[in-house]
């Protein structure tokens, strides 16, 4: 993921607050993260075209806020509460063009998937995306981390503001609700 | 795949079945990189406060003192519960009537043993009776 470029996070944070070296740090953070970034956000939205604005629009807020990074965090805890962010505004930005209640789950983000391109799964995996679609949002991010990134809980916890003993309910209720979802629909 | 994951998890595995263009990330990093705005770098202290430099360390020092205490509490119990005496100390508790009824009162001199140490007494007595006697006898 670091590319041609060696990354040592706390020297990239003294660097972005250089105005003589930020840019070029921050060209770095982008190599080292975008990856990460990107796979958060293409679960959360399944398209890919949605996929990469979100991404690039969560480098440039990142970007244009870099001086109230302070540094008490993981640059890459800052980087994924602004993607989760970026993600859950399209999301309801969405469901508002479509006239879908802002409280309803997000089963039609999957409808698509069928016929994208740029989703090559079989039949198995596609039920699964559908499954994970119609949880509720903090599950799905929950499930997602921990089940694809498999992110310590802590992190997530950090990330997402919820204490590690909910998260581990949160992703069990994930779990039990996508198995539902496979039986039901058998 | 860990426990806590359901059977029917394990059966399908990791794979979401998304893809990406060829060269996607090398391309889009590059966008991104050239899309950057200008922006006005003020802020240089870029250490992290002085709460979040010195936490490890507070942590440490909360866990350490933590083991002392325990450590205390737990000797506290064994020394209350050890209530070594010396044999001085035995000898004057005895002493006192009080000390030795509660002794009795507690259960910790059987009948047999006061039974015991009444007839000994007796024949402490009877031997100190003989030898008077026999002191006389000798005058």
């Amino acid at each position: 993921m670091a590319g041609k470029y060696t990354y040592d996070e706390e020297q990239i944070v003294e660097q972005l607050h250089n105005p003589a070296t930020a840019r070029e740090a921050f060209g770095k953070v982008i190599e080292h993260y975008s990856q990460t970034i990107y796979w958060q956000i293409r679960r959360m939205v399944f398209d890919h075209d949605d996929a990469s604005d979100i991404m690039q629009n969560t480098f440039i807020k990142a970007w244009t806020n870099i001086d109230n990074f302070r540094g008490d965090a993981k640059l890459s805890t800052w980087l994924h509460k602004i993607a989760i962010n970026e993600s859950i505004t399209f999301i309801n930005k969405k469901k508002a063009l479509n006239n879908i209640p802002i409280d309803s789950d997000d089963s039609f983000l999957a409808k698509t998937l069928e016929s994208d391109p740029w989703f090559d799964g079989d039949e198995t995996q596609l039920k699964l995306q559908q499954a994970i679609a119609s949880l509720p949002e903090k599950q799905r991010l929950v499930f997602n981390m921990r089940y694809y990134d498999e992110m310590k809980y802590e992190d997530m916890s950090e990330i997402l503001g919820t204490s590690v003993g909910a998260l581990k309910a949160s992703y069990h209720h994930a779990i039990k609700k996508i198995e539902s979802f496979f039986t039901d629909n058998d | 795949m860990k426990p806590e994951d359901s059977k029917i998890l394990q059966q399908l595995g990791k794979e979401p079945g998304f893809k990406v263009p060829e060269n996607f990330f090398a391309d889009i990093n590059e966008k991104i990189k050239e899309s950057l705005p200008e922006v006005e770098i003020t802020r240089t202290d870029v250490r992290p406060s002085l709460w979040v430099r010195i936490r490890p360390y507070v942590y440490m020092a909360a866990m350490f003192a933590g083991v002392w205490c325990m450590m205390k509490v737990f000797n506290g119990l064994t020394e209350t519960n050890k209530q070594t005496l010396t044999a001085k100390e035995i000898a004057a508790g005895m002493n006192v009537e009080s000390n030795v009824e509660e002794f009795i009162l507690n259960n910790s001199v059987s009948d047999m043993d006061i039974i015991m140490s009444y007839e000994d007494s007796l024949y402490y007595d009877n031997l100190i009776i003989d030898s008077e006697n026999n002191n006389e006898e000798l005058l």
